[in-house]
């Protein structure tokens, strides 16, 4: 499929804050929640209004769960009422029946959430977002059943009454600040998570997972990480509630619940924490208003299952996704950043002279042999050419190179390292970097965001893990590539061209030992393939060592001091460029048998029109 | 002995209800790569459409079974024009949470009309059933296990012996080939949805007499559905079939020999085990990995 | 009036312009190929004709009529079928299921007649008669492509649009699929073929033209492009390297 790369559009996850935030936000924030805090605390408030507010900064914690899992990592978590129960029950059962103190039995239900939830996680995050909706539900009715049935411990249906406040916060009001106080936490945790390394990590998982494991994130453990903190929350949030009510029962940790958190998600927008708390303090008080509508069972709940339709439909982005886009259009330019360092590339540290070795390497798909027994090496620095005509192995070759693919036989090293069966993230940290034919970049991030992931490859010793150098290492391969003006921007408004370029950068960042390019040429105009063939020559020349593969006969010609042929999935020459180029079967996998006779031996004279 | 034969019999019937709207699982998954969550609710529909028709109106049988066919049918087309067809080009998340918000209307909304309380439906026949030897053979058991059986035979022949059912076949197998071919592909997902509510409605209709008609009993059954669809490898109808069937037995000695109240936890338990040992079903994809 | 008239086409995807402003058109009874390398616009610009992809600007005329707006499956009843890249052969079909599949476009055939047509394209693909009931995904490449073209054939089109037919295929086989798409020109089928193998596509073209990143670039009889150096550079990387391998 090379000719429809229409961008996926980014569905429910809104551009995360791109901004980097003063200390002085941070502090500005820390006084606003005191002064919540405080007011919470000091004004009285009626009974009625004390349930909802508790109500809201309870679940608010929970829905937040959800921002990371689903808004961040994209991956769906439909038992957060579960985990929400798990957190309750452990400071229902504990405080009521164990006579432990509230603040052991907070601990204790968030480890059983969170064992739980990386359990499931674990044990179904390989396989995609169908599965793991349907194995949450499946776990959220499992939970809902032990609630039920397992009497001596649960209490059942009844439910566990009188549960204890921890003496510091006895009285309500106290305990609401707590509440609160807690949520202005997590919501802060939550808002600067995304331009955390964890957070880079989930959402290059969730825009790109190929792209992602190439980069060297490891995705599935990224992923079950997202789901554990999902869990965490929630079961946070859970304790919470069941200290604010002094009653939980199990129908208050139902699926219809979870359905509940997940639309309080989708109406606040599930990218941001600030979403989470819009789309929760909504989705309580709305209900308090129309408090007719529960007066007739069922109605409530049909309302909110056409609101998740309609939101998903006309609104992908929730309310803070679209008012977000308003307030981020108003926000003043930020002053220029320092100069660019130049970009510093080193050779890798293996002995050998081969950077990579390729033996014997065979990937068959049933009957078809895409790659047969093909043998080749790399030397260290300089550019190193892949070419044969369409279809005959090379994008395979690249693809069990990178461990996209495990290869039917062969061995592949690196460095003098056996690589052969490492998944793509051991890969990248084994110094492997490479671009992709269809571009593939984290299509909500910008430039900087998308490079600075790559800057992260583990095993890149060329730079230190804090926030700014690993910035100044991102800029440094823009400015490489020629695009370090436009380092804030989306990666969505740069031209085909730019995104190749981008992607470069992105590989470059992280100092690879090797760089593999997947037709960079493909799709670009005259002039851009004259800035490609310039840029891999300035690479080149710091002593990187690149594997290309190209269609484009003159750009390889140009730059390639080595050759490497196949045809039909195996290798038809290697060697030095300009004798390979002259081989005659080289020739004719290109332009067909007697190339030099032209188009009059063909067809068309032997069966002319009759 | 006599109890375990009894205790087959009934898991076979009950697995039998489950393996029809596996199939209906199983055919909107391979025609747009999208699990219907609400596939369970159709069933429940169908089943609350009797109860008004048949038990509250006293219309006959038959012609309240055809009357809740039908709505079954436009509650399909409705449900692709409003659920799936908005969101066909976008990424398989939102199109989840759509047919999950949709499973919640449909329950809750029969909820709003209809109130919590369990219906009954009766069976289709006045004999409670014969004895076979030592087996009670109940009648509206057998009804579903026959009906089955007709129906996956009827499927069979749709697809692999009619136009249609090949141009189905493409139409689930790549969209856009299908499109170039001149086959209309939005009237075959149409179809699609049509066939699965129908299917599930029938199933619905024909465990009602067994369970009460509840708005609770969609999401059971499509969950065990599920759980099916998955043992038997997803998206592969053969497996859905014998997955329903093997999940109906287990369920049932489990229920016998181990826990009743606990019993429908055994389908998510068979269901998570599964994922973990062997994700791809017992029948594996069919069609072979190709880049 | 030509057959097919492509009028100043421009097909954006997102930000990416694929074709830019191309016009050329194809008589009844022509063979026209379209040369290019991978990102040319080739592959988009068929696409666009069948109705995969809306184009952004222009306009494209079959029997002087527009089929602007058009969905593809109407497209195709009108007489435009497409084989395309990758063949694209279902694969739990079998042979001759895939066969019939293409008269999908033809109104008024019963089962038996399609059928009998089916088997009757066993007469110019000799070779994998023998594959009728296998499943689509058993087979090799070149088997491939000749169950793509005879499925195309079946819509009895007025033009046929041929994606790479040569792609990935051994020469043998290549020859093959081309002496079978000079047949289908002989018996009157109008072709416009997309090619990267520039020898075999210009070998049964009446005229060719050559896109470049989504331009026209060069267009006249195949004997006078194959003799202009830059097609040759464009395929053997540069002229000085071709000049050395002759």
């Amino acid at each position: 499929m090379t000719g429809s790369p229409r961008p996926a559009p980014a569905d429910l996850a809104a551009a995360a804050p791109a901004a980097r935030r003063l200390p002085l936000g941070s502090i500005l924030y820390a006084i606003a929640a005191a002064g919540i805090v405080l007011l919470a605390a000091s004004v009285t408030v009626n009974g009625y209004l004390l349930n909802i507010l508790m109500q809201a900064a309870t679940y608010s914690v929970a829905v937040i769960g959800l921002t990371v899992v689903l808004g961040l990592c994209g991956q769906i978590n439909l038992a957060q009422a579960a985990f929400f129960g798990l957190g309750a029950y452990a400071v229902a059962l504990g405080t009521v029946d164990w006579g432990l103190s509230y603040w052991l039995c907070i601990p204790i239900g968030l480890a059983i959430s969170v064992v739980f939830g990386a359990f499931l996680g674990a044990s179904t995050l390989r396989l995609g977002g169908h599965y793991l909706a349907m194995v949450t539900i499946s776990f959220q009715q499992i939970v809902t059943l032990v609630l039920i049935n397992w009497i001596p411990v649960t209490h059942g249906p009844d439910g566990v009454p009188r549960i204890r406040r921890p003496d510091l916060f006895a009285d309500g009001q106290s305990y609401l600040a707590f509440c609160i106080a807690v949520l202005a936490v997590v919501a802060w945790v939550v808002w600067h998570m995304p331009r955390t390394r964890l957070g880079r990590a989930m959402r290059a998982v969730r825009d790109n997972e190929l792209a992602a494991g190439v980069a060297g994130v490891d995705v599935y453990r990224t992923k079950v990480t997202a789901f554990a903190i999902g869990a965490f929350l929630a079961g946070l949030g859970g304790a919470l509630f069941a200290g604010g009510f002094a009653y939980v029962s199990p129908d208050q940790f139902s699926f219809a619940e979870s359905i509940v958190f997940l639309t309080m998600a989708l109406l606040g927008g599930v990218g941001s924490p600030v979403g989470a708390v819009i789309g929760t303090g909504l989705l309580i008080l709305i209900p308090e208003w129309l408090r007719f509508l529960k007066e007739i069972p069922g109605l409530y709940l049909a309302i909110y299952g056409l609101a998740v339709i309609l939101i998903v439909v006309f609104m992908p982005e929730g309310i803070w996704g679209f008012l977000g886009d308003q307030v981020k259009r108003l926000r003043p330019k930020k002053p220029a950043p320092p100069p660019a360092q130049d970009l510093v590339l080193t050779q890798g540290a293996g002995q050998s002279a081969q950077v990579l070795q390729v033996e014997g390497l065979s990937k068959h798909f049933g009957g078809l042999k895409a790659v047969d027994e093909v043998s080749f090496s790399v030397a260290r620095g300089g550019i190193h050419a892949l070419i044969g005509p369409n279809g005959s192995g090379k994008t395979t070759t690249l693809n069990v190179l990178s461990g996209l693919y495990s290869p039917t036989g062969g061995r592949v090293r690196l460095d003098g390292r056996d690589i052969t069966a490492m998944p793509p993230h051991e890969r990248a940290a084994a110094g492997l970097g490479r671009t992709f034919q269809n571009i593939r970049l984290f299509r909500s991030m910008s430039a900087l965001d998308n490079v600075v992931i790559g800057a992260e490859r583990p095993g890149n010793d060329s730079v230190a893990r804090d926030r700014a150098s690993l910035e100044a290492r991102a800029r440094a391969a823009l400015a490489f590539v020629g695009l370090e003006a436009r380092a804030g921007e989306p990666v969505s408004s740069f031209s085909y061209g730019h995104q190749r370029l981008i992607e470069i950068a992105r590989a470059l960042a992280g100092n690879p030992v090797l760089l593999l390019l997947d037709e960079p040429a493909a799709g670009l105009n005259s002039s851009e393939k004259h800035a490609l063939t310039g840029l891999l020559r300035r690479m080149a020349a710091r002593g990187l060592t690149i594997l290309i593969i190209d269609h484009d006969m003159t750009l390889v010609s140009d730059v390639a001091a080595h050759i490497t042929v196949l045809n039909f999935g195996r290798r038809i020459a290697d060697g030095v460029t300009a004798e390979v180029l002259r081989e005659p079967a080289v020739i004719e996998a290109y332009l067909g048998q007697e190339a030099a006779e032209g188009p009059a031996a063909g067809l068309k004279s032997d069966l002319a029109p009759a | 002995m006599d109890l375990v034969l009894q205790l087959l019999f009934t898991g076979i019937g009950i697995g039998a209800v489950y393996a029809l709207v596996a199939l209906g699982f199983v055919l909107i998954f391979r025609a747009t790569n999208v699990v219907n969550f609400a596939q369970g609710e159709f069933s429940m529909v169908a089943a609350f459409l009797m109860v008004v028709f048949a038990v509250d109106l006293e219309w006959p049988y038959w012609l309240s079974f055809l009357i809740a066919i039908g709505g079954m049918a436009l509650l399909g087309a409705l449900f692709n024009l409003g659920v799936y067809y908005p969101l066909r080009h976008r990424t398989y998340l939102p199109v989840i949470i759509s047919t999950i918000g949709a499973s919640i209307f449909l329950a809750n909304t029969t909820l709003a009309l209809y109130g919590p309380q369990p219906q009954v439906l009766s069976p289709v026949f006045e004999t409670q059933g014969f004895l076979l030897g030592p087996v009670f053979l109940d009648s509206q058991y057998l009804l579903i296990i026959v009906v089955t059986a007709v129906l996956v035979a009827f499927q069979y022949w749709f697809f692999e012996h009619t136009l249609i059912g090949k141009k189905l076949q493409a139409t689930s197998q790549d969209k856009e080939m299908a499109a170039l071919l001149g086959i209309p592909v939005a009237g075959m997902i149409m179809l699609t949805f049509v066939y699965s509510a129908v299917l599930g409605g029938i199933a619905g209709i024909l465990v009602a007499p067994v369970l009460f008609v509840s708005i609770q009993m969609g999401a059971t059954i499509a969950l065990k559905a599920f759980a099916a669809t998955i043992i038997g490898g997803f998206g592969d109808v053969t497996g859905a079939i014998i997955g329903g069937l093997a999940l109906g037995i287990i369920e049932t000695f489990g229920a016998a020999y181990i826990s009743v109240p606990y019993k429908d936890a055994f389908a998510f338990i068979v269901l998570v085990g599964f994922l973990i040992l062997r994700p791809q079903g017992l029948f594996g994809e069919r069609i072979a990995e190709k880049a | 009036m030509a057959l097919l008239e492509i009028r100043d086409l421009t097909v954006r995807y997102g930000e990416i312009e694929a074709v830019r402003g191309i016009s050329f058109s194809v008589e009844a009874g022509e063979v026209v190929t379209l040369l290019g390398s991978n990102g040319a616009g080739k592959s988009t610009t068929l696409k666009t004709i069948s109705g995969l992809v809306k184009p952004a600007g222009g306009e494209i005329l079959f029997e002087g009529r527009s089929l602007r707006g058009l969905k593809a499956e109407e497209i195709v009843r009108r007489g435009v079928a497409q084989v395309p890249e990758g063949r694209r052969v279902f694969p739990g079909l079998t042979v001759r299921e895939n066969i019939m599949l293409g008269a999908s476009n033809r109104k008024g055939l019963s089962a038996r007649q399609i059928r009998d047509e089916a088997d009757g394209m066993f007469e110019l693909f000799p070779d994998i008669r023998r594959f009728a009931d296998a499943l689509g995904w058993t087979l090799s490449g070149g088997q491939l492509q000749m169950v793509a073209l005879a499925r195309g054939l079946m819509a009895k089109p007025r033009i046929l649009l041929l994606d790479e037919p040569s792609l990935g295929l051994a020469p043998v086989i290549v020859q093959a699929v081309f002496s079978i798409i000079a047949e289908v020109r002989r018996r009157g089928t109008t072709v416009l073929l997309v090619e990267q193998n520039a020898r075999m596509g210009l070998s049964v073209a009446d005229r060719g033209y050559v896109l470049e990143t989504g331009r026209l670039v060069l267009s006249g009889e195949p004997q006078a492009l194959w003799a202009n150096d830059d097609i040759r550079a464009a395929y053997l990387g540069g002229r000085q390297k071709v000049a050395a391998a002759v």
